[in-house]
């Protein structure tokens, strides 16, 4: 009986330093990112986030994407097979300052994260006629 | 989210999938491979986990609906297939610059092995945020079962 006391002592601890390595170790989300005129547009898939748990965040010219995986799991659930292994999704981005941090538009659809980035002002394309000399 | 996954770990962020995809070119696993396994990081991923009365597969199908996700069974075979088209803000986008294109696009179908002993045709399937949840039941002849002990 004391060996088996001896044996479960030193797990405790070991089992929280598991804990909190999970809570560090997040998932990089697949993007894609594109430009249309006057804006870009990042998409990212970050299944199982909802709209109450995706954290997007600009400062200092760096965009942060972060998000929760909330899903419904009964008590008891354990894991037979799993390549989805982490609760989080995070990633970030450098803006460039031609970017108006004020005017992004974020969504999120079935996991799917839109986001647009316009331009500010000053730094949109714009046409120059020629005129004939 | 799935406790004792930790069990099943090999890798820590998906960030050094290029690097692990390199090396298993390189140095292919020696063991016998999952018949129906794939490399890692294809779409959709699937988890799976068992409850005492039932088997569980979560399909993270993100920006898929449940008219686009087909889920079939045969033999204790489950099958996920279906179709990501590209967003609606890129098909409006006249000629875009393309920076990245990480996110998986097309036709896509995976399968994998079910446990023995799952009551199929109770089987039930919902999607949620992107989610797709593969609830099935276990037989009812192979739930655990608790054996009461009489006093002799």
């Amino acid at each position: 009986m004391n060996d088996v006391i001896r044996q479960d002592a030193p797990q405790a601890p070991a089992d929280r330093d598991r804990d909190r390595e999970r809570e560090v170790e997040t998932l990089q989300p697949p993007v894609d990112i594109f430009e249309d005129g006057n804006a870009l547009h990042l998409v990212a898939d970050m299944p199982g986030v909802t709209r109450e748990s995706l954290h997007i965040e600009v400062d200092n010219n760096v965009l942060s994407l972060e998000g929760e995986v909330r899903l419904e799991m009964p008590e008891g659930l354990t894991a037979i097979y799993a390549e989805v292994r982490a609760q989080r999704y995070a990633r970030r981005f450098t803006l460039s300052h031609e970017i108006d941090a004020e005017a992004i538009q974020a969504r999120i659809d079935n996991g799917v994260v839109e986001l647009v980035l316009p331009r500010k002002e000053t730094h949109r394309r714009r046409r120059i006629e020629v005129k004939a000399a | 989210m799935f406790g004792d996954l930790r069990r099943f770990d090999t890798a820590r962020t998906q960030g050094l999938d290029w690097f692990r995809q390199l090396m298993d070119e390189m140095l292919p696993e020696a063991g016998a491979a999952d018949i129906r396994s794939v490399p890692r990081g294809s779409f959709p991923m699937i988890n799976v986990g068992r409850t005492d009365d039932a088997v569980r597969v979560y399909v993270f199908a993100a920006g898929l609906s449940a008219d686009d996700l087909e889920v079939s069974l045969q033999d204790n075979v489950l099958t996920v297939s279906g179709r990501r088209g590209p967003e609606a803000a890129r098909e409006d986008a006249s000629a875009p610059t393309e920076f990245r294109s990480e996110r998986f696009r097309g036709e896509f179908s995976r399968s994998l092995a079910l446990p023995d002993g799952l009551d199929i045709e109770r089987a039930e399937a919902r999607f949620r945020d992107g989610v797709c949840e593969v609830l099935l039941p276990k037989r009812e002849e192979l739930r655990p079962r608790r054996i009461a002990i009489q006093a002799a």
